[in-house]
């Protein structure tokens, strides 16, 4: 399929500009205590392991950390048991369009930026850094419906991504009194970051994501515990038809990696919105930039 | 014999256990600042049994308010910054001590020299160093006890 993307606003752009310098890294006699820790401590999604010269040679994420909660491996067990690797690298010079590529065709969530010494990060990429940086640039632009205050007139909204449009239109939900082995289930076969909890009479309670599984991890609380005793409230959640700009600036503002979508009311969710759906839309989140958007499938975040 | 950490320790100090809430030591710290009748940035971490497992700084738990994505709001002036120290402080809430609490220490005993105790903090950018006997804590060094008993001795 040509792809026709001058307009792009992702165009031109290289990794060393979305990219973060700070990398979270842990020696791989480590325990799984400790990358749990760093996890929270940081907020980072992944840890890089690193060898004896400080080289990188694998990487634990949250995924992986929940695999060993699931699997009853006791906290104190080394990284480099559950690790994954080699970590994937880029250049700084290389294009954000290229690195989008190879997250999408490599199914990962990150890349680690190679500096002045081989097998060394310089830096890392994950979606919400690229998201962050289209961000800025629909923030600045002229139209950008984010600086808009009160009621926005449909002239206003002319021409803006509505959340609908970009959203994953399935919803993973499990019961409140579901056990956390259970949601693990839930959350690994799907490849998703967060379930929504459910009462039994079907209203949203709660969300348990990855992060509550590492935090309940490292608190050393049974897998057999009901998902009620860990969930975050209240759900964040958007309309269908919310301008995506302002859908982004929620999550962002709230630290969350997805929003769960209502249709009308906010007791009937109808899909989710990752940062990495809004990475995907390449072009920001109006389309007074481009003509040529791209949507591609992929990993769901 | 010079001076030593016996000399300069703090003998009276508040403590934290690792499944304390994080609200609850940001409690502890303005107590202990109350008590001590000066600032208290950090604060070890005893376990059950007594035994020293880690420091919890002021900066440990700056850096869990430090909204993630900073970098992206620093630049917008027409953000409300206080909604997102709000977020922050509510997705803290079920943080603990034990999560983000510093767990690579360096220690000394009652018999450390002042001038080894300076190298240490200088080396290492550290504040404060837990004083240990016979694996309990006795005491603890601050910086500003350091610095305080120098110039002291550099008027003279």
């Amino acid at each position: 399929m040509p792809v026709i993307d001058r307009k792009n606003v992702l165009s031109g752009l290289m990794v060393r500009e979305a990219m973060r310098k700070l990398v979270t890294h842990l020696p791989m006699d480590a325990s799984i205590e400790q990358a749990a820790r760093y996890a929270i401590k940081y907020k980072v999604n992944a840890i890089l392991i690193t060898g004896e010269k400080l080289e990188a040679i694998g990487v634990v994420s949250k995924t992986d950390l929940m695999g060993a909660y699931y699997a009853g491996l006791p906290v104190e067990t080394a990284v480099q048991a559950i690790m994954v690797g080699p970590p994937m690298f880029c250049q700084m010079d290389d294009s954000l369009e290229s690195a989008l590529d190879t997250m999408r065709n490599s199914g990962i969530h990150r890349l680690y930026v190679v500096g002045d010494t081989p097998n060394r990060a310089a830096g890392v990429l994950a979606y919400p850094d690229i998201v962050g940086l289209l961000y800025r640039y629909c923030h600045k632009c002229e139209k950008s419906i984010t600086r808009l205050r009160g009621t926005r007139s449909s002239d206003d909204l002319a021409g803006q991504l509505m959340v609908r449009e970009v959203m994953s239109p399935s919803v993973l939900a499990h019961g409140a009194d579901d056990t956390l082995l259970q949601v693990m289930e839930g959350l690994a076969s799907h490849r998703f970051g967060a379930v929504l909890i459910r009462e039994s009479h079907g209203l949203p309670a709660g969300v348990v994501s990855k992060t509550d599984m590492v935090i309940a991890y490292k608190h050393r609380i049974p897998t057999e515990a009901k998902a009620r005793e860990i969930m975050a409230h209240p759900v964040h959640a958007c309309e269908q038809d919310e301008p995506l700009a302002m859908a982004i600036q929620k999550m962002i503002f709230s630290d969350i990696h997805r929003l769960f979508v209502y249709k009308e009311h906010p007791h009937n969710i109808i899909g989710v919105l990752s940062l990495t759906d809004a990475a995907r839309v390449r072009s920001g989140s109006c389309r007074a930039c481009t003509s040529s958007r791209i949507i591609e499938d992929g990993p769901r975040g | 014999m010079g001076m030593t950490a016996r000399d300069l320790m703090d003998t009276t100090f508040h403590t934290l256990l690792p499944q304390t809430l994080i609200a609850e030591a940001a409690r502890t710290f303005m107590l202990a600042s109350e008590e001590q009748k000066q600032r208290v940035f950090g604060m070890m971490v005893i376990d059950e049994q007594g035994r020293l497992v880690g420091m919890l700084s002021m900066y440990d738990i700056l850096l869990l308010l430090r909204p993630k994505h900073i970098h992206i709001w620093g630049e917008m002036i027409d953000i409300d910054m206080g909604g997102l120290i709000d977020e922050a402080c509510r997705q803290a809430k079920s943080i603990l001590v034990g999560d983000i609490m510093t767990t690579d220490l360096i220690t000394i005993t009652a018999d450390t020299h002042l001038q080894m105790i300076l190298d240490i903090m200088i080396k290492k950018h550290i504040r404060r160093i837990p004083v240990l006997e016979s694996g309990k804590v006795v005491g603890i060094v601050y910086i500003s006890k350091v610095f305080y008993h120098l110039v002291q001795q550099l008027i003279e």
